[in-house]
């Protein structure tokens, strides 16, 4: 493996990332409205990467750090007026600062322990934010603002960007060594000088800084945000499944398994609403059980050549 | 484990026998930090590790492998050796770097020809040689080896006790070496201590050892029915 | 009624809720502790025994101590199908489940869970329904104490009971017993781990079912397809508090939780109360990752 210079990997991302900013620019809103929510969709699969995709923790449920990005802009827009691009700045920080002070008691727990503990933490969450008043009744926050598309779209674009090229830093870097160690055997590693206290704690503050992000965009592009479907695990659901669809840690496996994931469920939007994840739950069951490596691994696998340039 | 105190001087080898259920892994993982002693401390080169996590411990020079190997699986065995020279005490922070040095150090313990082998997939000796390669990739001075002579054939004991020799002149670590197989133990350690039940019943050189009483005792039970 | 007696009803209701807990946590617990697999999709299955509940007293007319058992059949043949479907595979030929295993069974019933529920919100539609089941009530004083809680509390500990001396007496309940501690021992002792495996995994499924079905008595109007979302973190806060694998642990922690949400809820609302039931885990799995029961 060269570490030298990027690899193909990282140039195929960017060029497919520009092909995303020409056609908003070129294509018109009806284009970027529906991208916007595929770039969100993907920016969420590399926040839970992070976490879940290198580190093996499996996250259920990272909808709280998107649930805390939107509520943080949509306070902040609809109580203070302030500009949206303030409020995905709070959003992130948000997430940031919850996912250090959650993380410093949940990431002693291993496995199963851990992932229940964080639906544990969402229905918690959910249940607080109902009683707050502050946070709208029924937790419900709805704001008005000249439409304007090109923005949030943008603003995602670039979180993406941004996480794509660290999730390929990370990834080759001697951090990346040291996260697929704990991923295997987190005991092993640290008796090779591997602090996992240190290493899963920026791992889950990444996948915070990033969940939270890409909520405050959501909230932005929705214009609001309601408690039932903020704290809803089929957001989760299709956080793993894009991971696990497209291969979990790698860089490109979050973007391709946004698009597969997003591209049907837009056409499917128009039927039955239930089928969403009726269909990605049976898709999560059958690559878990048969391709657990997702489309980059099968992909690595069959070919010598490709198994050198896909990461 | 009681009134338990050892000394180990550099470059010096000592190895540790005793029943089982004796103790001795439990020596080693107080010494590595693994578990916590009640009382007690355990010093390096005159620093206290006693109150260090497992991977602080490694900073300070001391590493230790494992009874039941524990490869990462996700890896080569290049790469598993890799991560031991990035987070050991060799400040080496490239991975382009540290690759290159783990092929160095694979190939002392003999393992040249499987860098690019998933380290799932390597063969039982082959595992406590990696064990080993990580340990020594740390740059660790101390190394605290837990039964790598185990369930090795007599070939592949007399090579595993020919390449520890070699090792050793080369690299000069201090080595407490935990042991069932006598044959390694003996051959290999200037001074050997016997535990029994928590407790150090003899030490001494390999020669008064094999002839001390109460090792015999420890190991046969009450009395040797055949005297 | 003075402090003191409504302490009283609160902590004979939250017995017997915590009775019907410790059924709906049981079969997670069985599957848990012998097989090792944490069923996500726990929650959908007592969403389906409520259901079948349900319809048997809608078409037949039976009261859920009769379809209890009904249910247990029908959860025998799911849990078998879901044995091969899901678990054969990766415990056939290892010992243990290993962490990347482990990540596959998660995500796995994940899906199945969400699977389940919105084909459930798809074929009985969002609405909730309920059973009316009222054999009467007993009076002991100032407490009026609902047969339909009385029964169902203490099928519920016969449940658990039974499960237990099968576990203890029979040979086939020693073979399971075996296999939650050494998966090589099993076949050593001439017993096809992949048989007790499946039966191990059948029997929770029944069991959980049969608490679906038991479970409605307590909610009267609230049965719907997300009611897993609800009763699944119940089931496994209960079986951390008394330890994965531990039999009598179900009943304990049910107990436990069942006093403590109906104590809460009685100065605050029904939703602090489940948040608080939920919190307890966090400081249990700091202080005792095994449970309380030692």
């Amino acid at each position: 493996m060269n570490l030298q210079k990027p690899g193909l990997t990282l140039y195929g991302l960017f060029i497919v990332m520009a092909f995303l900013a020409a056609a908003a620019l070129l294509l018109g809103v009806a284009v970027s409205s529906i991208l916007v929510v595929l770039l969100i969709y993907a920016a969420l699969a590399y926040s839970i990467n992070f976490i879940t995709g290198m580190m093996g923790y499996v996250d259920f449920g990272h909808v709280l750090f998107m649930a805390i990005g939107s509520y943080a802009l949509a306070t902040l827009v609809s109580y203070y007026g302030a500009n949206p691009l303030l409020g995905v700045g709070a959003g992130a920080v948000l997430g940031l600062v919850f996912a250090f002070g959650i993380g410093l008691v949940i990431l002693r727990f291993r496995g199963v322990y851990f992932a229940i503990a964080t639906v544990v933490l969402v229905l918690a969450a959910y249940n607080i934010v109902l009683q707050l008043p502050q946070l709208g009744t029924g937790g419900e926050i709805i704001f008005n603002r000249p439409l304007q598309p090109l923005a949030p779209y943008f603003t995602i674009w670039t979180i993406v960007m941004i996480e794509i090229a660290l999730t390929y830093y990370v990834n080759r870097s001697r951090i990346g060594f040291g996260i697929r160690a704990i991923k295997s055997e987190e005991d092993a590693a640290s008796s090779v000088g591997v602090s996992p206290q240190r290493l899963k704690l920026i791992g889950y503050m990444l996948g915070g800084l990033f969940g939270g992000a890409a909520g405050a965009v959501y909230s932005w592009s929705t214009s609001g945000v309601t408690a039932g479907p903020a704290f809803d695990f089929t957001f989760s659901l299709l956080m793993l499944a894009m991971i696990i669809i497209g291969g979990v840690g790698s860089s490109i496996g979050p973007l391709l398994g946004a698009v597969v994931v997003y591209i049907p469920s837009y056409f499917l939007l128009t039927s039955v609403s239930q089928a969403q994840p009726l269909i990605i739950g049976l898709l999560v069951i059958i690559m878990a059980l048969f391709l657990p490596d997702g489309v980059v691994g099968l992909l690595r696998r069959s070919n010598d050549r490709l198994r050198l340039v896909l990461e | 484990m009681k009134d338990v105190s050892l000394d180990l001087p550099e470059s010096a080898v000592l190895g540790l026998i005793g029943p089982n259920g004796s103790g001795k892994s439990t020596l080693l993982n107080v010494i590595a930090g693994v578990d916590k002693p009640t009382s007690g401390i355990v010093k390096l080169d005159s620093k206290r590790i006693d109150n260090l996590r497992t991977n602080r411990v490694v900073r300070y020079g001391l590493a230790k492998t494992h009874q039941i190997p524990k490869p990462f699986s996700n890896m080569t065995a290049r790469e598993n050796v890799a991560v031991a020279v990035l987070y050991g005490r060799r400040n080496i922070h490239s991975p382009s770097s540290a690759l290159q040095e783990a092929e160095r150090t694979l190939s002392l313990v003999g393992m040249g020809s499987r860098n690019d082998a998933p380290a799932g997939n390597l063969t039982v000796q082959e595992k406590k040689k990696l064990e080993l390669a990580r340990a020594i990739a740390t740059g660790a001075s101390v190394l605290l080896l837990d039964e790598v002579f185990a369930g090795l054939s007599p070939e592949e004991l007399k090579d595993s006790i020919q390449l520890f020799k070699k090792l050793h002149e080369e690299l000069h670590f201090s080595a407490l070496v935990v042991e069932h197989v006598m044959r390694a133990v003996l051959s290999l350690s200037q001074k050997v201590m016997v535990l029994e039940e928590g407790r150090v019943i003899a030490t001494g050189s390999p020669d008064e050892i094999v002839h001390d009483e109460k090792v015999i005792q420890a190991y046969l039970g009450s009395k040797n029915p055949a005297t | 009624m003075v402090a003191v007696e409504l302490l009283v009803r609160d902590l004979a209701f939250g017995l017997m809720l915590g009775c019907v807990f410790s059924v709906v946590a049981h079969g997670l617990n069985i599957i848990w502790g012998v097989v090792k697999v944490v069923n996500i999709a726990h929650g959908e299955f007592i969403m389906l025994g409520a259901y079948g509940a349900y319809f048997l007293n809608l078409f037949a007319g039976m009261n859920p101590l009769e379809t209890a058992p009904v249910d247990a059949i029908i959860g025998l043949f799911v849990g078998y199908a879901f044995y091969y479907a899901f678990l054969h595979r990766e415990l056939h030929n290892k010992e243990m489940i290993t962490l990347q295993s482990e990540m596959v069974t998660l995500a796995a019933t994940f899906g199945l869970s969400l699977f389940i529920s919105n084909l459930a919100i798809i074929l009985f539609t969002g609405n909730p329904v309920g059973i009316i089941y009222n054999p009467g009530i007993l009076q002991f004083g100032y407490l009026t104490v609902p047969l339909a809680a009385l029964y169902v509390a203490i099928l519920s500990v016969l449940i658990i009971a039974g499960t237990w001396l099968f576990l203890e007496r029979t040979f086939i309940g020693s073979a399971i017993r075996a296999y939650a501690q050494d998966v090589t021992a099993t076949e050593l002792v001439g017993a096809d781990p992949a048989k007790v495996a499946s039966l191990a995994t059948a029997l929770g499924f029944a069991v959980t079912m049969a608490g679906g079905a038991l479970l409605t008595v307590w909610v009267p109007v609230g049965i719907n397809p997300l009611m897993g979302a609800l009763y699944a973190p119940i089931s496994f806060v209960i079986v951390v508090l008394g330890g994965p694998g531990k039999m009598w642990g179900s009943l304990v922690g049910g107990l436990t939780l069942g006093v403590v949400i109906d104590l809460v809820q009685a100065f605050a609302t029904a939703q602090i109360a489940y948040a608080a039931a939920f919190l307890i885990l966090i400081p249990v799995l700091v202080f005792r990752p095994k449970g309380i029961l030692k």
